[in-house]
């Protein structure tokens, strides 16, 4: 019973934030004044053996602070759980553009406190990636891909959303991302194809995306839903053309595989550093988002694992051709769309939120 | 012994254990989550009449439904020959094949997606090959449709039919058939007349099993399915990750519950339905009794049944059997079932030995590096044995609990409670996995067991629980309760009799159930990363959060070393065997399933 009386509670709350934002906060200071600990989720695989040897070692070393690393994610649902069962283990955790934003809008983040920043890694951060409940610190985008052996160079070659829709002059095996999760999902690029310019594309226009999907889903083999099955398609040679993400690809790339990315119309996303409610050692926990968002920090960790940094100093500090293959090159960034999170959570008058629409739809449009 | 013979009159008593860990894990938070999803206290149908106005639920609702019969439809088809023929096999090969059926279980979900996908697959083994012959010009789309979905559902749910069937064929007395053979019955009609109808408590569980369990996928259709091949818990899941609104979850999740409920109760849920034990009287088929020319062929038949006896006695006797037809055709069946159930942990394996960073099939070169970056990593090493802990420890609780529960619902003689009190053991494996994981999360909240071994061990108990109870109500069906009273008149007390009449009769039930109990807790990831807490890492959980990041054949090495287990047990097994024999113990044999 315990839990949803809290829950209600808690929900109550969420309007008069404040109050539960001061109190768990001096929570938190007492309990981060008594230990110098931090327990941050750092991913797993490789990312999250770079994110040990890029940011948590060094940071132990700079500041005492005994830093525990797990390397897992942690999901909105786990993260909600967490919170709302007064039951935070973790201080620091990454959440994706799509997720951040509602856990934000629930309550579930604590802010971010840019007053121990320097300004000179303040102003390298990207503007969209200082939020007031987090910090982007890695960027990566989606991209389309082709295969070079079905459109060699000489050739036309597939660049704009408007050629990939456009399967009479680049005919060809065609995959997109799946938008079941609603948050993600193939919708800008389908208003690209559908002529929006890229700077009118938020607010979205939800009957116009499925529109512009219609015409091509007859041409679409498959609709993945993750990364690693995309990756499996670019290895296999499963299709010509694809939306895929940049690092996927870049991958392959590197191993020789007959494939391009092309950086004309990327879509840029990030995920952010965040500190749950209630997080035991929140205090130690800016400290860390601190350290992991400089410039030097960053540059170390990109070039261990390739992905796009968030404070474009970095890129002063590493060779050009690191830099070329990363999403934030200022080359690639300036023709870049970006998600826009906010918009994705924002709740209509009917309680859903604009990604919830979104599947929906897709849910309706799949099984006509 | 007092407390025995009060148990032994109130058989229900047995089933408190499992109801109370069931209960106290999983019920008290499922309740609330009920409560939820009706907002109370306000009390409102809000959820549900939101759910139900978008078509597209319906329609998936539908939708799942249809995949899950069709794919329960599939395993009966192919499960019941299969489990005949294994019965029928020689000792040592049946235990062999029961353990090859088991493999496909223990490969992780991931390898064995990605294996089909290499043999089905545009360029895949197939199409490469049919390509290479010259037979098709254009690859044949053979993945991302209904086919493939069907292909890859019914290869892990195969097991689940296969092994209740052995287990409840094995106790089927053979000389029943001779008895009606010798009685002048036709081979098909002795083995439609009395095996088969023996045989249904097996056909019933498992069917029961699959159906439930298919009601949950998500993995496998979204992977190999085509665009609109999506199932109810794939929206669950993308509600989950997207949104996580408690109320309208738990509002879907309820929706799938009553689908399992109301399709469980037209298709029969009392697992332990007896046959003929009461003198049931013998159903004549429908046919024969309304055609006019049911009387006819009755006559004839009945002219023609002493022949038959005669010639059945005959054939007894004659040296060799006239046909070897059956027999080659059986193997045959046997061999391709095999082959298909095995195959794709094949493609794992070669794969695993791969000298490239990707899974990749066939391997661009052959190097044992896979298998060094999991022994040479302690944190594998250590997932690997949390995991095996973890199994047995809820393999035990769960076969204990469950086969207490199962023999308490078996006697108990009102049927009605029976079923509903079935419903509720299999609603953990009923209800979408994620629901669940959000439940025992609350539940071991309250009980203080989060992140704790204990607290795993009972997350993982509930669903094993209800594997037991539908693998040893499905043994205990058949069992002839006269042997019991046998027992007792000859002053055996109930615990005696228990021990040394029903449970060996029963074993390869319990054996079967213990092995499914073991293997639902060793492959669970939803559950446990919802209540590990972060500090407990299981293999399950170290494979997924490598996967996210990165494919390599580490996973493919680790589903190999894990189905190495069972061939490792197997010849375990043979060596005692062979040992056994030496000593002309034939009595020993019986104690493997």
């Amino acid at each position: 019973m315990n839990y949803w009386i809290n829950r209600r509670r808690f929900l109550q709350a969420t309007s008069s934030a404040l109050t539960v934002g001061a109190l768990s906060s001096v929570a938190s200071q007492a309990s981060a004044q008594s230990s110098g600990e931090l327990t941050v989720m750092v991913g797993g695989g490789d990312y999250g053996k770079a994110n040990i040897k890029a940011y948590v070692e060094p940071f132990e070393a700079e500041t005492g602070i005994r830093v525990n690393p797990i390397t897992d994610d942690m999901s909105l649902a786990q993260l909600e759980l967490m919170v709302t069962t007064n039951n935070v283990s973790v201080d620091v955790v990454t959440m994706g553009n799509g997720t951040a934003s509602p856990a934000h809008k629930k309550g579930l983040l604590e802010q971010i406190d840019y007053s121990i920043y320097k300004k000179e890694e303040l102003d390298g951060i990207v503007d969209f990636g200082k939020e007031p409940f987090g910090v982007a610190f890695v960027m990566y985008s989606v991209n389309m891909v082709y295969n070079t052996d079905k459109f060699p160079s000489g050739k036309p070659r597939p660049n704009t959303w408007a050629e990939f829709w456009d399967v009479n002059r680049f005919p060809g095996v065609r995959a997109l991302q799946s938008g079941i999760y609603g948050n993600e999902g193939p919708w800008e690029e389908a208003l690209l194809a559908d002529g929006v310019s890229a700077d009118a594309l938020y607010p979205m226009d939800i009957d116009r995306i499925f529109v512009s999907l219609d015409k091509i889903k007859p041409h679409v083999r498959k609709w993945w839903t993750s990364g690693s099955e995309i990756q499996q398609m670019m290895h296999d040679k499963a299709a010509d053309l694809l939306q895929s993400y940049d690092g996927r690809a870049v991958l392959l790339v590197d191993q020789g595989a007959p494939i391009e990315i092309s950086r004309s119309q990327p879509k840029v996303t990030w995920d952010y550093r965040v500190i749950p409610k209630g997080a035991p050692n929140a205090q130690n926990a800016q400290k860390f988002i601190e350290f992991s968002t400089r410039a030097d920090r960053q540059a170390t960790f990109v070039q261990i694992f390739p992905i796009g940094p968030t404070n474009l100093n970095a890129h002063n500090l590493i060779p050009e051709e690191v830099g070329r293959k990363l999403a934030s090159h200022p080359d690639y960034l300036r023709n870049s769309i970006r998600v826009n999170g906010n918009w994705y959570s924002d709740v209509g008058a009917d309680g859903l939120s604009n990604a919830e629409r979104l599947t929906q739809r897709w849910n309706e449009w799949i099984l006509l | 012994m007092k407390m025995f013979q009060t148990v032994g009159r109130m058989p229900i008593g047995l089933t408190v254990p499992a109801f109370t860990i069931l209960f106290v894990v999983f019920g008290i938070p499922i309740i609330l989550l009920f409560f939820t999803s009706v907002n109370a206290p306000a009390f409102s149908l809000a959820n549900y009449q939101a759910f139900f106005s978008h078509p597209a639920n319906v329609r998936v609702l539908l939708q799942t439904i249809e995949i899950s019969i069709v794919a329960t439809g599939i395993c009966v088809i192919i499960g019941y020959p299969t489990a005949y023929l294994i019965v029928a096999a020689p000792k040592h090969l049946r235990v062999a094949l029961v353990v090859l059926v088991i493999i496909p279980y223990l490969t992780s979900a991931l390898a064995r997606t990605y294996a089909w996908i290499v043999i089905l697959g545009d360029r895949g083994l197939i199409n490469h090959m049919l390509l290479d012959l010259g037979l098709i010009s254009s690859p044949l789309p053979l993945i991302y449709n209904r086919t493939a979905v069907y292909i890859g559902m019914v290869h892990i749910m195969l097991p689940m039919m296969i092994l209740p069937l052995v287990s409840v064929m094995m106790g089927i007395d053979k000389s029943l058939m001779a008895a009606a053979r010798s009685m002048g019955a036709r081979p098909l009609t002795a083995f439609w007349r009395v095996f088969f109808q023996l045989s249904m408590p097996g056909v019933r569980s498992g069917a029961v099993l699959v159906f439930v369990l298919c009601l949950g996928f998500y993995i496998t259709p979204a992977a190999l399915g085509g665009l609109p091949d999506a199932m109810l818990s794939t929206f669950i899941a993308s509600q989950v990750s997207t949104s996580f609104n408690i109320a309208r979850i738990a509002a879907s999740a309820f929706v799938l519950l009553a689908v399992a409920v109301i399709m469980l109760s037209m298709f029969g849920l009392d697992l332990s339905h007896r046959q003929g034990s009461a003198g049931q009287p013998a159903r004549k088929p429908w046919l024969s009794r309304r055609s006019p020319f049911g009387a006819l062929k009755r006559w004839v038949n009945e002219l023609l049944t002493p022949i038959r006896a005669k010639r059945w006695i005959d054939q007894l006797y004659r040296a060799g059997g006239d046909s070897h037809w059956p027999k080659i055709v059986g193997t045959v069946f046997v061999l391709l079932v095999m082959f298909y159930l095995l195959f794709p942990g094949l493609v794992v394996v070669i794969m695993s030995f791969s000298a490239g960073t990707f899974l990749e099939f066939p391997p661009s070169g052959l190097s044992l590096q896979w298998y060094r970056s999991f022994f040479g990593d302690p944190s594998w090493r250590d997932a690997a044995w949390t995991s095996i802990q973890i199994a047995v420890a809820v393999a035990i609780l769960s076969t204990i609990v469950g086969t207490l529960a199962a023999y308490g619902l078996t006697r108990t003689t009102f049927p009605r409670l029976r079923g509903f009190l079935t419903m509720l053991i299999l609603t953990p494996i009923t209800f979408p996995v994620i629901v669940v994981g959000i439940a025992t999360y609350l539940g071991l909240v309250k009980l203080g067991l989060l992140g704790s071994n204990t607290g795993i061990v009972l997350g993982h108990s509930i669903g094993a629980i209800g594997y037991v109870v539908v693998i040893v109500s499905a043994t205990l069906a058949n069992f002839d309760r006269r042997l019991e009273d046998a027992a007792k008149s000859m002053r055996a007390g109930p615990f005696q009799t228990f021990r040394r009449v029903t449970l060996p009769l029963v074993r390869p039930g319990i054996i079967g159930g213990a092995v499914f109990a073991f293997l639902h807790s060793f492959d669970e990831v939803v559950i446990t990363s919802l209540i590990g807490g972060l500090s407990i890492r299981t293999l399950p959980l170290k494979m997924w959060e490598n996967i996210r990041h990165q494919i390599d054949p580490t996973i493919a090495a680790v589903a190999t070393l894990l189905m190495l287990l069972p061939v490792l047990w197997l010849m375990v097994l043979y060596v005692t065997w062979w040992r056994s024999k030496l000593r002309e113990q034939p009595a020993l044999l019986n104690s493997a399933i």
